[in-house]
Parts: C-alpha cells; sequence; structure tokens
C-alpha cells in the first residue's frame, strides 16, 4: 500500500504545477463569484440563480479538471519517461496506476473544495438578503443549506469517476481520442434516461433498439442521478439513502473502470 | 554448494531459499531472451534476439554493442519495464519484473529523467520512500550520497536547472539509494566531465570490491575494458561475442614485433616466418607463433638496420575485438577465432 501513497503524494504535488489546470481552477472561482451580479438578472430568483451558476460550474469546471488531469497522468510518466526510475523501484504496475489516480483524486478534491467554499461564500451572503424580501421561504433556504453540501458532496463522487475514466482512457488511446472519448462518455452518460426510452415497447422500441439501447443503459454510468440541483430548488430534502444509493453505484462503476485500468497497464510497455 | 556458500560468506550475504532452490550465486540468469520489436526492410528482426546469459555475484558485466544494438532493450526487458516476445529470464531467482528483486536492486536509465520540480534532496527523498525509508537513516544516507556524486554544495537547485552531468549524478545517487546488491547501469559515465567519468570508474570498482554486481551498458570500449569481469559483445540484437574480458583479449600466446626504419625487402624475409605482417602508422607490425622465432626475426631485423620499437606478448584491445565482431555484413562475423 505504502508505494500507492507515495506516488500519489508525488502526483499530488506535481499537479499543482500544471498552469492549465490553475487556470481553469481560477476562472472557475471568478464565474462562481460574479454569479452576485448575475442574480441581479432575474429579480425574485436570485438565490436560485446564484445555486444554479455556483453548483454548475463546480459540477462543469471539476468535469474539465477532472478530463484534462486524468489524461496526462500516466501519459507524461511515460513520454517524459519519469516511469522507468518509478517501476524499477519495488512499485508494482498496480500501485503506480492507483497512485497516479489517488493523486489526482487529492488534486480534484482541493480544487473542488476551493470552488465549494467560493460558492459557500457567495450563498451565505445572498441567502440572508434573499430571506429579508421573502421571510415565507424560510424553510426552503434552511433546507437548501444541507441540500447544497450534499450536492456538493455528489459531485465530489460524480468527477472522482470522470477522473477514473480518463486515467483509464489514457492507458488505451492517444491523448486527444482519451479526452474524446471521456467527454463524449460524459454527455452520453447523462442521456442514459434517453436510451432507456428508447429501449421502452411501450413507446414502440423495436426489438433490436430494445436490445441495443438498453444494452447502452446498462453500460453507461448515469451521471444525471449525481445532479440533485432541481430538488435543491425546489427545496426538498434530498435523503441520505438517496445519497448512498448513488454513492454506491457511482463508487461501483469507478472500481470496474479501474480494474479495467489495471488490466490494460499490466500488460502496457513503458 | 560448497563453492556457493564460501561465496556467499565472502560477499557477507545470507543464505535464503525460495522454497525450491538455492537462489544465491546468480544475480542474472536469461535464456534465448527476446524483444523484436519490428522487422527491417530486409526482414531482419529488429531488437533483442535470443540472448542468453549468466551473470554471477560480485562481478562486473558489460553489455557491450554499437548504437542500436540492443543494450537498453535487455536492460528494460530485466526490469520488467518491457516484456519479452520469447524467451524468460530471471534475476536474483525471481522471474522479471518481480516486485522482489526490485527491492535488491538500483537502476540508471540512459540519459535519465525525473521530476523536474523536485531538487536533488527531494528527489532522493522521494526514491527513498518508495523502499519505505524515511526519518534520520534516509537523510543520513542522502547526505552521504549527495556527497558521493558531488552534489551536496548543489542539494537544493531543481532538476529542471541541471545540466546533462548533474542529472546523470543525481541518477547514480537514486540508484544507490537503497544499497542495492545489483545495479544496473546505462551509459553510467555519458554527459560526464573527465573527472566525473574517473570518479564513476572507481565507483564501479569499490562497489565491486564491496560485493556488488554490476551490469553495465556501454559502447564506451576503451573504458569497459580494465572494469569488466565478462563482457557480451552485441551487433544488430545479436550476441556476438562472450567471455571473460582476459579470454577475449588474448591471442594464442602469440608475440608482436614493432619496427621502424624497415625495407620491403626485410618485410618480404621475415613474413616467411610470422603469423602474420602488417603496416601501420609507418611502423611493420610482425605476429609471431612463439618466443624464439620471434627473436630470431628481430635479430634478422636489427642486422637489416631496423628500429625495434617493442616486443612482447600480443594482446588485441577490445575495440579491435569488437570491430572484428561487428564490422562485417553479417550481425556476427565469427570467422577468425
Ligand atoms: N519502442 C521501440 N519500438 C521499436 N523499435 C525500437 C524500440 N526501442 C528500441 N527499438 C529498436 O531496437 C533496437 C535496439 O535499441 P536499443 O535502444 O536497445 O539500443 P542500444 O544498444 O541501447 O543503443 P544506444 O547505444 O544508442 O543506446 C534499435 O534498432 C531501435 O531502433
Ligand atoms: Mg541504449
Amino acid at each position: 500500500m505504502r508505494p500507492i501513497f507515495r506516488v500519489a503524494r508525488a502526483t499530488f504535488h506535481e499537479a499543482w504545477r500544471r498552469r492549465f489546470l490553475n487556470g481553469i481552477l481560477i476562472f472557475a472561482i471568478l464565474i462562481i463569484g460574479s454569479s452576485w451580479a448575475f442574480a441581479y438578472l432575474q429579480p425574485g430568483a436570485e438565490l436560485q440563480m446564484v445555486i444554479d451558476i455556483g453548483l454548475g460550474s463546480i459540477r462543469f469546471f471539476g468535469m474539465l479538471i477532472a478530463v484534462f488531469l486524468g489524461t496526462r497522468l500516466v501519459p507524461d510518466e511515460i513520454e517524459l519517461r519519469t516511469i522507468h526510475t518509478i517501476l524499477a523501484k519495488p512499485v508494482s504496475r498496480a500501485q503506480f496506476l492507483f497512485g497516479k489516480y489517488l493523486g489526482g483524486v487529492g488534486t480534484l478534491a482541493a480544487n473542488m473544495l476551493l470552488m465549494g467554499a467560493a460558492f459557500y461564500v457567495v450563498f451565505a451572503i445572498k441567502a440572508p438578503q434573499f430571506l429579508a424580501e421573502k421571510p415565507e421561504d424560510a424553510m426552503i433556504v434552511a433546507a437548501m443549506y444541507s441540500n447544497i453540501a450534499k450536492a456538493i458532496l455528489l459531485t465530489f463522487f460524480e468527477v472522482f469517476l470522470i477522473l477514473g475514466i480518463a486515467v483509464v482512457a489514457a492507458t488505451l488511446f492517444s491523448w486527444v481520442l482519451s479526452v474524446i472519448f471521456t467527454f463524449v462518455f460524459y454527455f452520453v452518460g447523462h442521456m442514459s434516461d434517453f436510451f432507456q426510452q428508447l429501449s421502452d415497447p411501450e413507446r414502440g422500441a423495436s426489438k433490436i433498439a430494445q436490445i441495443v439501447m438498453g444494452a447502452l443503459y446498462r453500460i453507461l454510468p448515469h451521471f444525471e442521478i449525481f445532479d440533485i440541483r432541481e430538488a435543491i430548488l425546489m427545496g426538498t430534502y434530498t435523503p441520505w439513502s438517496v445519497m448512498f444509493k448513488t454513492i454506491g453505484e457511482g463508487v461501483a462503476y469507478l472500481v470496474v473502470v479501474l480494474l479495467i485500468g489495471y488490466l490494460v497497464f499490466n500488460e502496457r510497455e513503458v | 554448494m560448497l563453492l556457493f556458500v564460501s561465496n556467499v560468506r565472502r560477499l557477507g550475504h545470507t543464505l535464503h531459499t525460495d522454497g525450491r532452490c538455492w537462489i544465491i550465486g546468480l544475480a542474472i540468469e536469461t535464456e534465448k531472451l527476446s524483444k523484436i520489436y519490428t522487422h527491417d526492410a530486409n526482414g531482419q528482426p529488429v531488437g533483442l534476439i535470443d540472448l542468453s546469459l549468466v551473470v554471477e555475484e560480485g562481478q562486473i558485466f558489460g553489455l557491450l554493442g554499437p548504437n542500436g544494438s540492443g543494450k537498453t532493450t535487455t536492460l528494460k526487458l530485466l526490469l520488467g519495464l518491457i516484456f519479452p516476445t520469447a524467451g524468460r529470464g530471471q534475476v536474483f531467482g525471481q522471474p522479471l519484473g518481480s516486485n522482489t528483486y526490485k527491492q535488491r536492486i538500483g537502476f540508471l536509465p540512459e540519459g535519465p529523467y525525473f521530476y523536474e520540480h523536485l531538487n536533488g534532496v527531494e528527489l532522493l527523498q522521494f526514491y527513498g520512500s518508495l523502499f519505505g525509508m524515511g526519518g534520520s537513516a534516509l537523510s543520513a544516507r542522502i547526505e552521504e550520497l549527495l556527497k558521493l556524486v558531488g552534489m551536496w554544495d548543489r542539494r537544493f537547485i531543481r532538476v529542471r536547472d541541471y545540466s546533462r552531468g548533474m542529472r546523470q549524478r543525481i541518477g547514480v545517487a537514486q540508484a544507490l539509494i537503497n544499497d542495492p546488491d545489483l545495479l544496473f547501469l546505462d551509459e553510467l559515465t555519458s554527459g560526464l566531465d573527465p573527472i566525473g567519468v574517473v570518479d564513476m570508474h572507481h565507483l564501479l570498482t569499490d562497489l565491486r570490491d564491496m560485493g556488488k554486481t554490476l551490469f553495465v551498458c556501454s559502447h564506451l570500449l576503451k573504458d569497459m575494458e580494465p572494469l569488466c569481469d565478462r563482457v557480451i559483445i552485441l551487433n544488430r540484437g545479436k550476441e556476438c561475442r562472450t567471455g571473460t574480458v582476459d579470454e577475449l583479449l588474448r591471442v594464442a600466446d602469440q608475440v608482436r614485433l614493432v619496427l621502424s626504419n624497415w625495407s620491403d625487402e626485410l618485410k618480404t624475409r621475415l613474413a616467411t616466418s610470422a603469423a602474420d605482417c602488417e603496416v601501420a602508422d609507418k611502423q611493420l607490425i610482425c605476429h609471431f607463433q612463439d618466443q624464439s622465432q620471434a627473436l630470431a626475426a628481430a635479430t634478422i631485423a636489427v642486422e637489416a638496420g631496423a628500429v625495434i620499437e617493442d616486443l612482447g606478448a600480443r594482446r588485441r584491445t577490445l575495440e579491435e575485438v569488437f570491430i572484428e565482431a561487428v564490422g562485417g555484413e553479417e550481425p556476427c562475423d565469427q570467422s577468425s577465432e
């Protein structure tokens, strides 16, 4: 286990030197901060606007960082040949791969926490102003505080899953291809409901469509379940049972993805 | 077995088994190890072809050959960085790539690459931590190694700002961090200044005297000749010559006579008794099968007015052996054995 953490730590330190990723983070924080200003565009729904922009940005920029960090983690080591001296030490390929992933998770988590903190600051300032105008919405706003934390927590697991897919894709394909693959996976994963509908015989799906679309629905990750923004805006609580089910599904998917990565990387020449 | 045990005592190792057989004595063993990347325009395989070698503990073993002959490929195979297309190999009795033997080895890659944002101390800390080293023991080891490779004064410079030779030096330090029993060194002295080269050669022999095994790849034959105990000469992926350096350099008891101020008439006379005669640098060099023939020839030469420049046992240089082996059309010219 030890080498995994050593590799992860080195990866974490190294990742902060990637200017491009720092750029994304700064840009994200600027957008989240400026949701403040945008909010005036929708009088009466200012808080909703802040939440929409804030959580949406965390999710979107988290995903971007996951893709651009994840697809570089292992290829950089191979192309810059830093991997040679590391694998010549008592570090197995599996330990190396999981160490890189874990270092990416740490980096991503830190980035997300910074974005989340920026969002919470904006929200904590906006919410009392909103309440002063609409005291009758006190219940909804109270629910928002905990729901936002839950939403961010789900987003963590969502981007960790994307990171896993990116890391593994990069062991299989060239860099450009792995970036495209991960994006496609992400967007198509958002449409998994759509595939379910297409495979529904009651909606007139043919036999072939039932099989193909049904298979797609089962194979693809269901990224939309990680998005609970709507529930927050409605002011409904997302129960922990749903949280656990969603996180469980994400982790199970991640395990399968990393297992595939392990099998591929174990045979990979460096 | 007894021989092994005494050998082990001498090297200060402890005996251990892998459950089936004794695994001491041999550091590296390969059997028809091959890595064929592609085939060239003539249909010849490119990479490494059927390499069988045995490296005993405590040796300096030289893997020599021209550029592209398969030296680095061999090292990568032995370290499990790439996988053989055929054949097999073991390091310390373990299959290639096993984590068990990696505890006991060090590796200096060719033109080594490291994390650019770390300085020398941080880099060695990282590599040491991969072995589970830490605390004051690791700090002491790092200081010792940085001094050994002449990087102590420059220990806070980041790798990004290193010169080529500094990379090489830190590369040697990281290879030694775990006090390995077996070292894989790819072009140890490349990029080093003359003093650095001499230092590294001393380091090699010091390490051997400490009982370590050294597996060195190089195309610098003059450097390797006095250092290596055994060598293999590779060419275009194939093994051409193998043996102890002495074996390769000795030419069956011949005597060599070098003359200057010679005449063509003398040359024809000597050629009758000599094994061979050749002209190089205006000097006439003749080789004789035994001493009395050489002595007689020397007398004749002196009487004919020639000057003896040198008279002694014939020894080739590794360079000559090498050129003879790899110079021809075929990957390995075995004709003149
Ligand atoms: N990844 C690869 N793919 C295809 N061919 C390769 C690869 N790596 C090496 N080769 C080829 O294999 C042969 C041996 O290369 P290798 O690097 O082992 O040579 P070398 O003896 O270390 O040479 P040098 O003295 O220049 O370091 C060369 O012809 C090289 O072009
Ligand atoms: Mg080489």
